[in-house]
């Protein structure tokens, strides 16, 4: 019993040293062949590679235009633990309406932050709240629902990466991003 | 993973009738407010032709396990004073200050690996237990790892959690995986690589599954994904928040934090219908719901006082009592196994700590002191709690034993670690 499962183990070992070797074999073939076809498909690689690049940079342009056209009033800013837009807050979101109401083809993501302090998952739901008593404020300004979408980024989204009082204030906002265009 | 539970499963067993007789006495009582570490010898193992040096590596190896345990001291080799191959000598065990003792032995004959392990009661100087493990030699871990189990079950009454592991949401820049990770820090592995932030792990009861929330289609959707890796699947889009809490028991229902009628409420999610049960109902955020291990109660935070606060409610959503008054800052209750406390982190000090307390709100016992320490969970036996700890700006991801001691680091490393999720027995 025993030399007979030796001998199994034996001949498993000898099946599997030849597939790996013929693993092997089968790789240095298909390099080979590579090898000798690379002209058109690089070309294609690098194309396809270029066509991409070009459409990162578009997209980055139209992100930096639409970022310029609202900037200066594309955040603002909340207390600690707090949701409620503060007074210095209005003129920013009085802003946006009229930007919105001059640009009625643009929509706007209202994305909600906080900062580290907090704890991340009850984070999650305080952005959110930023985000939507933002959103409910330029609604009252007449921007219609529909125009507007909310998101939370929790503590996740830090524009200030810093651990100051000062990094904080700046990373619990509600940050406004033009869409739709 | 699927190889150690493949592993498992080839590895034969030899009982001994011996056993029997260890479980009449509990040798170190876990539950003992002060306690001794107990002192434990473990001695090379025998192994005549020692190509690998077995002889060494299994006794070390048994020791690392051991020690994660946080209740083993392992005795230093060089204070032993029976080295001889005959008959043990208990008076020389008892004299270093042993209490129980490990001898062993390794036997390679081909490609087969077996190992003897004997545990030894050296104050009464009788056999506690014996086990013949064998396997081939990338089973050694494994068998090292079913020994400790043994010992674990010999001298405390129960198995222990060497067959668990910790899943977690892991940041890098931006975004975050998640990963699992084995609860002695080793065999990490990343289930999720969607460049987004992918967040709130929760195993299944059965430990085959893994639930989250994803950012990977822009909004925060409900996944699940097999815990051995494979393609995710889209359990709720709401839109807004669909943030992922604790399976029922039955593996049926997910606790979620939907935002979709405006503002945060809890639901229970009827994964078999789809039907989402709403708990709560009121204007303020209400998050991070947990049941309590009958399932008849929900623990959450809620904002309803004006600061967050912890809350206990009935499992329909009746009942609301809150139960955190010390602190302005209370969240992330996890409800203990066996329904006795509720560990959290509330803000003391200035930074938050981890805590615990009975769930009426009483016996309030702090358990860190030093940095900041959030996101607690409870390991299934209810012994250790896996939570992230930050001192000067450094993530880490740590466990200690549910009393507050033995600190120790799991994995650090990555840019911040966050929702560590303990699994069930995965027996492996």
């Amino acid at each position: 019993m025993r030399k007979r499962s030796l001998l199994f183990i034996f001949f498993a070992l000898i099946l599997s040293f030849s597939l790996a070797f013929s693993v092997g074999c089968a790789k240095k073939a298909a390099v080979k062949e590579g090898e000798e076809k690379q002209l058109s498909p690089e070309k294609k690689a690098e194309a396809e590679q270029a066509a991409k690049e070009q459409a990162v940079k578009e997209a980055e342009k139209k992100d930096a235009e639409a970022a310029a056209a609202i900037a200066g009033f594309d955040y603002i800013y909340f207390d600690f633990d707090k949701y409620n837009v503060k007074p210095e807050a209005r003129e920013t979101l009085k802003k946006l309406a009229n930007y919105l109401n001059a640009n009625p083809a643009a929509g706007v993501r209202v994305e909600g932050n906080a900062d580290e302090r907090g704890t991340a998952e009850y984070n999650l739901a305080l952005g959110e709240r930023r985000a939507q008593s933002a959103a409910k404020y330029l609604m009252g300004l007449g921007i219609a629902k529909k125009r507007i979408s909310t998101i939370s980024y929790g503590e996740e989204r830090p524009v200030d990466p810093g651990h100051t009082e000062e990094a904080w204030a700046k990373n619990r906002n509600a940050h406004f991003v033009l869409t739709g265009k | 993973m699927l190889k150690k539970i493949a592993i498992g499963s080839i590895l034969i067993f030899f009982m001994t009738p011996c056993l029997q007789d260890t479980y009449g006495r509990v040798y170190i009582d876990i539950d003992s407010p002060s306690l001794p570490k107990f002192p434990i010898a473990i001695t090379d193992f025998y192994c005549p032709v020692d190509r690998e040096g077995h002889s060494i590596w299994f006794p070390d190896q048994l020791g690392k396990f051991l020690k994660l345990t946080g209740y083993f001291q392992i005795i230093d080799k060089k204070a032993f004073l029976d080295t001889g191959t005959g008959g043990i000598r208990f008076a020389d065990w008892t004299a270093i200050g042993a209490e129980s003792l490990v001898k062993g032995a390794v036997r390679n004959e081909g490609n087969i690996l077996s190992s003897d392990f004997h545990l030894f009661d050296v104050t009464q100087g009788k056999s506690l237990v014996f086990k013949r493990y064998t396997g081939t030699a990338r089973d050694k871990r494994a068998m090292v790892m079913r020994f400790a189990s043994e010992i674990m079950l010999a001298l405390t009454g129960e198995a222990g959690v060497f067959d668990t592991r910790i899943a977690f949401a892991g940041k890098k820049g931006k975004n975050s995986e998640i990963f699992t990770i084995n609860f002695d820090g080793t065999d990490l592995t990343r289930l999720t690589n969607y460049r987004a932030l992918s967040i709130l792990p929760h195993w299944s009861p059965d430990g085959r599954r893994i639930s989250f929330t994803s950012y990977k289609r822009g909004n925060p959707d409900l996944f699940v994904i097999e815990a051995r890796g494979g393609p995710d699947h889209l359990l709720s889009n709401e839109s807004g928040l669909n943030l992922c809490g604790p399976w029922s028991s039955d593996g049926r229902s997910l606790l979620v934090t939907l935002s979709r009628d405006g503002n945060e409420e809890l639901y229970v999610f009827n994964q078999l219908n789809g039907k989402k049960y709403r708990l709560t109902n009121d204007a303020s955020i209400d998050v991070s719901p947990c049941w309590s291990p009958d399932g008849t109660k929900v623990a959450f935070v809620s904002n309803r006082s004006g600061s967050p606060q912890i809350y206990v409610m009935d499992a329909n959503g009746y009942n609301v009592k809150r139960i955190t008054y010390e602190g302005n800052y209370n969240t992330s209750p996890r409800w203990s196994p066996k329904g006795d406390k509720i560990v959290f982190e509330g803000m003391r000090g200035g930074n938050f700590q981890i805590l615990t307390m009975n769930p009426e709100g009483g016996q309030l016992t702090q358990l860190t002191g030093s940095g900041r320490n959030d996101s607690p969970s409870w390991s299934p036996d209810g012994r250790y709690i896996a939570f992230v700890s930050t001192t000067g700006g450094k993530s880490r991801l740590c466990i200690m034993n549910s009393n507050g001691s033995n600190f120790r680091i799991i994995h650090s490393g990555m840019d911040k670690y966050m929702y560590p999720n303990w699994s069930p027995h995965l027996n492996f």
